[in-house]
C-alpha cells in the first residue's frame, strides 16, 4: 500500500510541469499574471491560435523531419558497412583491426561542445553554412562511435555460418549485405535508429551554431526563439511549447516500448 | 569472410566512415587545441599566445564561478537522482496495475528536448509567475518564496533540479534492467534466514547492483558536464555570468565575445576536467571495491 501511494506521488510530481502548462495554455496573459494558480474560466484557445499564426510550423516540421531522416539513414548505412568490415573481413594485422575499433569508439568520451567552433570554421571553409548539408554532417559524426560499438558489438556474437553459406552459393557483397547480413542486425538496427531520431530532433547546440537563416530553422531552434518572439506573451510561448511537445508526447506513446528499450540497452552497452 | 576481402573492398566499406570521422571528430578536437594557444577575434590570422589562455583561466573569476556552478549542478544532481531514482525503480520493480502507464510517464521528460525542458521550466520556477512561488503565497508561505532563477545562488540548485526531473525515470530505467538480473532465490534464501526486507536491500540488492550504481553515477557525470540548453533557457547565465556553467561560459566566450582564442581553451580545460573527474571517480570505485571485498573475505 505505502510502495503504491509512494509510487503514484512520483508520477504526479514528474506529470505537474505538463499539467502546469496545460493548463497556463488555456489562460489570457492577464489571468498568468494576475492569479497563475487557478482554473480557466473556459477553454480559451486564443492562445494556440496565436502561436500558429506566428510559426511556420510546416516549415520547422519539414526541416527538422528532413535533416533527422537524412542523417539517420546516412548514418547507418555507412555505420553498417564500416562495422561489417571490421567485424567481419580479414586484416592482414589484425592489431590494425582492433586499433581502428577503439579509435571509432573513443568518440564516446568526447563532449560535443568542444567541437562546435571547429566545425563552424569548418562549415565556413567549405561554404555550406545555412545549408541542410552543415547540420547532417555533423550529426552523422557524432553519432558514429555509438552506432559502431552497437553494431560490432551485435555482429561479434553472431555466428558467421549462414553468411558463409551464402557466399558459397554464390551471393555477392552488396547482396551478402542487403539480404544476408541485413536481417540479422536488424534489433540492434531499431535500437540504433530510435537513438539517433531523437538526438537528431532535438539536438541544439550546431543548430544553432550553423543555422542562422529562418528558412532552415530547425524545431528547438524555433523553440529557443519563443522568450524573444513572443516578448512577455507567457501564454504564446506555452501554447507555441506544447504544439511540439503533445506530438511527440504522442509519438513516444505508440512506440515507448521500443524507445524505452532502445535507449536503456543503449545506455547500458554504451 | 576472407572472399571479399580485397583492399579494394575493404577500403570501399571503410572510407565514408573514417573520412567523416576524421573530418568532423578528430580534426575538429586538433583545430580546439590549436585556437586554444592562440589570441583569435575572428580577423586576420590566429597570433600564437602560448599557455596564456590557460594561465588566464586560473585568474578569471568568471571561469572559477562556473567551475564552481557546474560542480554544484554535479553533486546536487548526483544526491536527488541516484537515491530518487533507485528509490522509483524498486517501486517499478513490483507488480503492479497499470505499471507500465507509470513507467511511461516517468520516462516522458528523457525524450524531451533540453531546450524546451529549460523552457517549461521558467513556468515554475520563475520568481514572478512560476507555479513554485504563487503556490507558496498562495498557501500562506509566503516567506519561502525564493529567486530560485535569475538571483545570485540557487540558479545552480534550481538547473540541478531540472536535470533531475528529465533524467529521473532513464536512470530508474537502467536500476530496473539490473534489479530484473538479480536471482530470485536470492531472496528466498535470505527470507529462509529471517533478512527483513530492508537487510535484503542493504545485504543483497545493493551490493548485487554495484555495476549499475557505477554506470548510473558515469552517466550522470557525463549528463551534468553537458548541461547548456537548461542555463541558456532559466538565466542564459545572467545575473553577470553569476549562474554561467563551464558550458555556457565557454559558448558565450567564444560566439557572444568572439574571443575564440580563450573559448577554446575554456572548452579544452572542460574537456580535461571531464575525463579526470570521471576518471578519479572509477578509481576511487575500483579501489573501494577491493577494499570492501579484502574485508568481506
Amino acid at each position: 500500500m505505502l510502495s503504491r501511494v509512494l509510487t503514484i506521488a512520483i508520477t504526479l510530481l514528474v506529470m505537474i510541469p505538463f499539467l502546469w502548462m496545460i493548463l497556463l495554455s488555456f489562460k489570457d496573459n492577464q489571468a498568468i499574471l494576475s492569479n497563475p494558480l487557478s482554473l480557466p474560466e473556459s477553454f480559451n484557445l486564443d492562445n494556440y491560435k496565436r502561436a500558429f499564426e506566428t510559426l511556420d510550423m510546416a516549415l520547422l516540421y519539414k526541416n527538422t523531419f528532413f535533416i533527422a531522416a537524412v542523417s539517420v539513414l546516412l548514418g547507418l548505412v555507412i555505420t553498417f558497412m564500416s562495422s561489417f568490415a571490421i567485424s567481419r573481413m580479414i586484416f592482414k594485422r589484425e592489431k590494425f583491426k582492433n586499433s581502428l575499433y577503439l579509435f571509432l569508439i573513443a568518440g564516446l568520451a568526447i563532449p560535443p561542445f568542444i567541437l562546435l567552433f571547429p566545425i563552424y570554421r569548418i562549415t565556413i571553409s567549405l561554404g555550406i553554412e545555412n545549408t541542410y548539408l552543415s547540420l547532417i554532417l555533423p550529426y552523422i559524426a557524432t553519432t558514429i562511435s555509438f552506432n559502431t560499438l552497437l553494431f560490432i558489438g551485435f555482429l561479434k556474437d553472431f555466428p558467421t555460418e549462414i553468411e558463409e553459406a551464402a557466399v558459397i552459393d554464390g551471393c555477392n557483397l552488396f547482396t551478402l549485405c542487403t539480404k544476408v547480413v541485413f536481417p540479422v542486425v536488424k534489433p540492434v538496427i531499431m535500437t540504433i535508429f530510435i537513438f539517433n531520431i531523437l538526438y537528431v530532433w532535438n539536438e541544439f547546440p550546431f543548430a544553432v551554431t550553423l543555422i542562422s537563416d529562418p528558412s532552415h530553422m530547425t524545431i528547438p531552434l524555433a523553440i529557443s526563439e519563443f522568450k524573444g518572439r513572443y516578448n512577455i506573451d507567457y501564454g504564446g510561448i506555452v501554447s507555441a511549447s506544447l504544439l511540439f511537445i503533445i506530438p511527440q508526447l504522442i509519438f513516444y506513446t505508440i512506440f515507448q516500448k521500443h524507445i524505452i528499450e532502445g535507449m536503456t540497452a543503449g545506455a547500458v552497452k554504451g | 569472410m576472407r572472399w571479399f576481402s580485397s583492399n579494394k573492398n575493404k577500403l570501399l566499406m571503410l572510407l565514408p566512415t573514417v573520412l567523416l570521422y576524421l573530418a568532423y571528430i578528430l580534426m575538429p578536437i586538433v583545430i580546439a587545441i590549436y585556437y586554444s594557444f592562440t589570441k583569435f577575434t575572428g580577423i586576420g590570422t590566429p597570433q600564437y599566445v602560448g599557455m596564456s589562455n590557460y594561465q588566464r583561466l586560473f585568474s578569471d573569476p568568471i571561469f572559477i564561478i562556473a567551475l564552481k556552478n557546474t560542480f554544484i549542478v554535479l553533486f546536487v544532481t548526483l544526491l536527488i537522482l541516484i537515491p530518487g531514482a533507485f528509490l522509483l525503480s524498486l517501486l517499478l520493480n513490483k507488480k503492479m496495475k497499470g505499471l507500465g502507464t507509470i513507467r511511461a510517464i516517468n520516462y516522458s521528460p528523457s525524450i524531451i528536448a533540453p531546450i524546451m525542458v529549460g523552457l517549461i521550466w521558467v513556468f515554475i520556477l520563475d520568481p514572478q509567475i512560476g507555479l513554485i512561488n504563487t503556490f507558496l503565497t498562495k498557501i500562506g508561505l509566503g516567506e519561502l518564496t525564493f529567486q530560485w532563477i535569475g538571483g545570485e545562488t540557487l540558479t545552480p540548485f534550481s538547473v540541478a533540479i531540472v536535470q533531475s526531473w528529465q533524467s529521473l525515470g532513464y536512470i530508474a530505467t537502467i536500476f530496473l534492467a539490473g534489479l530484473t538480473l538479480i536471482p530470485k532465490d536470492l531472496y528466498e534464501a535470505a527470507d529462509i534466514d529471517g533478512a527483513s526486507k530492508f537487510q535484503q536491500l542493504i545485504h543483497v540488492t545493493i551490493p548485487l547492483l554495484n555495476e549499475t550504481f557505477k554506470l548510473n553515477i558515469i552517466l550522470v557525470i557525463t549528463l551534468c558536464f553537458k548541461i547548456f540548453e537548461t542555463v541558456l533557457q532559466l538565466t542564459n547565465g545572467g545575473p553577470n555570468h553569476l549562474s554561467d556553467v563551464l558550458v555556457t561560459y565557454m559558448y558565450s566566450t567564444t560566439f557572444t565575445a568572439g574571443e575564440y582564442g580563450y573559448g577554446m581553451a575554456i572548452a579544452v580545460a572542460s574537456l580535461v576536467a571531464t575525463i579526470l573527474f570521471a576518471g578519479a571517480f572509477l578509481g576511487l570505485f575500483t579501489l573501494g571495491k577491493r577494499v570492501s571485498n579484502k574485508e568481506g573475505v
